[in-house]
């Protein structure tokens, strides 16, 4: 409605200059291109590892001080956060560029002592070929979006939600490990880094967008139970899967065990074989049992209004969130502690013996046999396959954080959901009086998933066009191409519903939150789970 | 009953079938067109499409393993709903092709509302329109006249860039006064309405998309229908005029000969290793490349370069370096000769296929390369393994006129004891060097006559990229300003208004803007004085 305006309210109006706003996120770009031209001048230099370490800790530092702005605002918090912010963001960014140089030389100097006066080009060694690549440009797409839009009226509170994600991003990718690996042939194309760099970007900002549709949510007073349920079933669903189910069946987690590669610069190899972790099973199945709790707890006081229920409830879900972080602490102990993988898997094998034969099968899987030539092997000969590799590797074998990233990451997500849900929980109202308007929250929200859309939908062309230049075939519903098709139709259903059945706020937010699952599911899952051409990625 | 009457009962009941028909008719193309029809289609897909990353298809690595381990009711089952197969099923296909034409339904339906944003710009409203917008606010501007303070606004507006379309009650035909509320004796010295707007064309961009999705689809399906995929083995010195098409069904894969209108000849084959000692295993590998020939009855011979990422397009035909046959072998060998009489040893470089003359005459040429050399059991030479573990170049050595003899040149230094490293023909042959390369390559082979994935993906996949930076960087913003009567202090009565489809922060601020600057203009002159 219009209303007559006084000369006082527009004095207050908060027209910010696009420099100032886009000023931290070009001062971050700028300051990496420099650190990349003072790499160039030397060799004496931090790894890549280091200044991705520096990223992780600024990530994190920038959000939990604005977390601490949230329940005690103050001026200076919100600076420190903004430029720490900056800070992570230029180290993300650095740590990328040098890491494309690391690449460089590394195959220069293979080529030299091979005698090889090839030079190939420079974009050959653009650090887009594995997950850990990936994953540095996963959170710097995160980081520099949230940048973007950190500067903006009321929404430094951004960081205190994005920032910890991309700092999740991180971890995973210190877990995975920046190992180089030889680029297979057919990814030396200059399709490569545009089509991962569009996917960086893209899976950056709609990381930006769940943060946002959680804080609208938060913000539109959906009940922090409520989240913490969602949260209690990620977690539950988490520990029930992994280590191929056997934490509530067997009451035991099974680690992944490597054998070294053939020379000493070749990447480990996965072995069809886990080891159990001592503690980690039976701790990760009583959190699981809490979180059966504190679901029925909180269902009991969403639907029933029962004040009893919610204090159970939160008592069951903190109780759950440290048995998960002893969890884990026993999972990083025990795979550090343990160096005679080859005899424990002996004793392991001793009280089940049906491990060889699965691994067996597992090893005669990978062999492109024919489903008739598959269907003739008999259990004996799978459990002979698993007894051959064991003699022969065994004595090899070794245990690695590195060997399941995606559980770990999984439970650490797990952990962090359920402490931002613990958090909103506390001082809900100050938190919720703190957020952005709904409104704006709102178009936030709206604007970041059109990007979403736009930057998905380049995503899936560069990636066909590609496709269409190195081997003829477009489209060939690739695991990772339909994940990225499906999340791109999940956001292409958030914009119409939007539109025509004025789907807007809460509906908005779900989707936000289920096309951000299913980029995960796209960018970890796939990778990791199904197999395809991207498995390399 | 007249001949009236009876004439006109059938028609009426006839126009009461076509009035079913033709409501049934309307109701299914309304449900064909509605947008909420269209997200039900995109879940289905989104279902479907997960559907078919969880059951592995029958075209991906590892289907084989998968399907053993199915049991036979699950092979049934999921054979039956087409799920090893889910994205080339009949229904799958029907769903895109009912999402089409829902786009194209859905489009229709709502072009027309888009258009008039364009072709009829709403110019002037009345208050209740202006004070619907998002954006609206009223502000006293002062100046000597309407015209004056028209000219105000639309400077504010032409800083913010708009461009003002000025209109007055005089100039507004008689509906529309009556429906703005002007009378006769009002008209001269009625309101001025001003009109400023960008990004009209931004209006239409979802149409773009929907044109540029639809061209996708049609390009896909074309070349999909027309095209096939095929593959030819590639070994130095071979001509075909034959590819093989590949037809997968479940765990079998058969191919076909497809017969080529043309000739295609390999000349030569190339694998640039990261280091030239090591294996031809991929991870050593920077590019494999394939020189082909080809002899066309209709267009003449044309020779090209196939490599990674460097296909070669011919008559609808794409040629593209796909695998290799990893059997070692040579491409170029530098051979020593050192001759029986005790002259000084020389070398002398051979091409697989090519030969070469030596000072005395005799013809030295290519008859094979063998990386593990054995005799097999026909006392054949033959190669034990793949692997370059015992090379050695097999040449047929020619005499100036003598019969043409074998010769083996071993890369090791075997003894002369043996037979086959004896000197032979007056020379010890011995293998220096060697460029490894595989014993063939593998070229696959889009078959796509009307360049259908080319307009596909190139004209809708960048048209659909173009158009969504174009929907949503850019947005229709309209700003109008309604100048009414003077009022008790001295300054003219503004009714500004705003509304934008898209980025309405941004657009917030300009109308601020706007404001601040009338604002400034009516404090400036009246009360800041």
């Amino acid at each position: 409605m219009s209303q007559v305006l006084s000369a006082d309210d527009l004095a207050g109006a908060d027209i910010k200059s696009p420099f100032m706003q886009y000023l931290p996120a070009v001062l971050s770009i700028v300051g990496s291109f420099g650190v990349l031209f003072w790499r160039l001048q030397t060799t004496n230099f931090p790894t890549d590892e280091a200044l991705m370490m520096c990223a992780l800790a600024a990530y994190l530092f920038a959000a939990l001080v604005q977390l601490m702005n949230l329940y005690a605002p103050s001026g200076m918090a919100e600076k420190l956060s903004l430029w720490t912010a900056t800070l992570g963001v230029f180290f993300n960014l650095s740590s990328w560029l040098v890491r494309w140089v690391a690449a460089y030389e590394r195959e220069i100097a293979m080529l030299r002592d091979a005698g090889n006066p090839e030079t190939p080009w420079m974009f050959r060694y653009i650090p887009f070929a594995n997950l850990y690549d990936l994953s540095l440009a996963f959170a710097f797409g995160a980081g520099i979006t949230t940048l973007v839009f950190l500067t903006r009226k009321n929404f430094s509170v951004l960081a205190a939600f994005t920032l910890p994600l991309a700092a999740l991003i991180l971890t995973l990718a210190r877990f995975i490990g920046s190992d180089f690996i030889d680029l297979p042939p057919v990814l030396d194309s200059y399709w490569r880094p545009i089509h991962v760099g569009v996917a960086s970007i893209s899976y950056g900002i709609t990381l930006v967008c769940f943060a946002v549709a959680v804080i609208y949510l938060l913000k539109d007073k959906v009940k922090p139970e409520s989240m913490a349920i969602w949260a209690s079933v990620f977690s539950f669903a988490v520990i029930a899967t992994i280590s191929k189910f056997s934490v509530l069946t067997d009451f035991a987690y099974r680690a992944g065990i490597f054998v070294p590669g053939q020379t000493a610069a070749d990447k480990p190899f996965f072995t069809p074989f886990r080891l159990e972790i001592p503690y980690v099973g039976p701790t990760l199945a009583i959190s699981a049992l809490l979180l059966l709790g504190a679901i029925a707890a909180f269902l009991a006081y969403v639907y029933r209004e029962n004040l009893q229920a919610r204090k159970i409830g939160h008592g069951l879900l903190a109780a759950a969130f440290i048995f998960q972080l002893a969890a884990v602490g026993f999972w990083v102990s025990g795979v550090e502690a343990i160096n005679d993988v080859y005899p424990r898997l002996q004793t392991q094998i001793q009280q089940n013996p049906g491990q060889v034969a699965a691994a067996g099968k597992e090893l005669v899987s990978k062999q492109n046999l024919s489903a008739q030539e598959f269907a003739a092997i008999t259990p004996a000969q799978f459990e002979q396959a698993g007894q051959n590799f064991l003699q022969q590797a065994g004595s090899s074998m070794f245990l690695s954080l590195k060997t399941n990233p995606v559980e770990f990451a999984g439970l650490i997500t797990g952990i962090a959901g359920l402490f931002f849900v613990m958090l909103f929980s506390f001082r809900t109202e100050t938190l919720r009086k703190r957020l952005p308007s709904l409104e704006s929250l709102d178009s936030l929200m709206y604007k970041t998933a059109c990007l979403a859309f736009a930057g998905l939908a380049m995503l899936l062309i560069t990636g066909a066009i590609w496709a269409n230049e190195s081997w003829g075939r477009p489209w060939g519903f690739d695991s990772k191409e339909t994940g990225a098709l499906v999340a791109w139709l999940t956001y292409a259903a958030f914009l119409h519903t939007r539109i025509s059945r004025g789907w807007k706020g809460r509906s908005s937010a779900y989707f936000a939150i289920i096309g951000f699952l299913l980029v995960i599911f796209t960018y970890l899952g796939v990778s990791y789970l199904l197999p395809g051409l991207h498995s390399y990625a | 009953m007249s001949s009236v009457e009876e004439s006109v009962k059938p028609r009426e009941g006839s126009r009461s079938t076509f009035s079913l028909i033709w409501n049934a008719f309307s109701a299914s193309v309304e449900f064909l067109s509605s947008v909420k029809f269209g997200v039900v289609l995109l879940c289905i897909l989104v279902i479907l499409s997960m559907l078919g990353m969880i059951i592995i298809q029958q075209n991906v690595q590892g289907f084989d393993a998968y399907y053993a381990t199915l049991t036979p009711a699950e092979r049934t089952v999921f054979g039956a709903l087409g799920f090893f197969d889910v994205y080339y099923s009949w229904y799958f296909n029907l769903i895109l092709l009912v999402l089409s034409l829902n786009i194209i339904l859905a489009s229709i339906d709502r072009i027309g509302g888009a258009w008039s944003y364009i072709s009829d710009p709403k110019l002037f409203g009345t208050q209740g329109f202006y004070q619907r917008q998002r954006e609206s606010a009223e502000v006293g501007v002062r100046g000597d006249s309407k015209d004056e303070v028209a000219g105000k606004i639309a400077a504010a507006f032409r800083e913010q860039g708009f461009k003002a379309k000025i209109t007055k009650a005089s100039d507004l035909d008689e509906p529309s006064r009556v429906r703005m509320g002007i009378t006769e004796d009002k008209v001269a010295d009625g309101p001025v309405y001003l009109f400023g707007q960008r990004g009209k064309w931004n209006r239409m961009g979802a149409y773009i998309v929907h044109v540029a999705l639809l061209t996708l689809f049609l390009g896909h399906f074309v070349a999909f229908q027309t095209g096939f995929d095929a593959d030819v083995n590639m070994v130095p010195g071979e001509s075909t005029t034959e590819i093989q098409l590949i037809d997968i069904n479940l765990d079998k894969q058969e191919r076909y000969a497809v017969a080529l209108p043309f000739r295609i000849t390999c000349l030569d084959i190339q694998q640039k290793l990261i280091d030239p000692g090591g294996s031809i295993e991929v991870f050593n590998t920077l590019d494999w490349r394939t020189r082909i020939q080809i002899e066309d009855p209709q267009y003449g011979t044309t020779v090209a370069d196939v490599s990674l990422n460097n296909p070669f397009s011919y008559r609808g035909y794409r040629f593209f370096q796909a695998q290799t046959i990893p059997v070692g072998n040579a491409r170029t060998m530098k051979l020593q000769l050192t001759p029986q009489d005790g002259g000084e040893p020389f070398a002398v470089d051979l091409a697989r296929n090519g030969e070469t003359k030596l000072p005395d005459g005799t013809v030295v040429a290519y008859e094979a390369f063998m990386p593990d050399f054995t005799f097999n059991e026909r006392g054949e030479p033959d190669t034990r393994s793949t692997d370059y573990n015992n090379p050695v170049a097999v040449l047929q050595v020619t005499k100036p006129g003598a019969q043409a003899e074998r010769v083996f040149a071993f890369a090791s230094n075997i003894s002369d004891d043996i037979p086959v490293g004896a000197p032979k023909l007056g020379y010890k042959w011995r293998l220096t060097e060697f460029e490894k390369v595989p014993l063939a390559h593998v070229l696959s082979i889009k078959y796509d006559p009307f360049n259908g994935a080319f307009i596909a993906w190139y004209f809708g996949g960048f048209g659909l990229m173009g158009a969504l930076v174009f929907v949503f960087f850019v947005s229709h913003r309209r700003v109008w300003a309604m100048v009414g009567d003077r009022n008790k202090d001295g300054e003219y009565d503004v009714l500004l208004a705003g509304d934008t489809n898209r980025n309405h922060f941004a657009f917030e601020d300009k109308f601020k803007k706007i404001l601040i600057r009338l604002k400034g203009e009516a404090y400036g002159q009246g009360k800041g004085e």
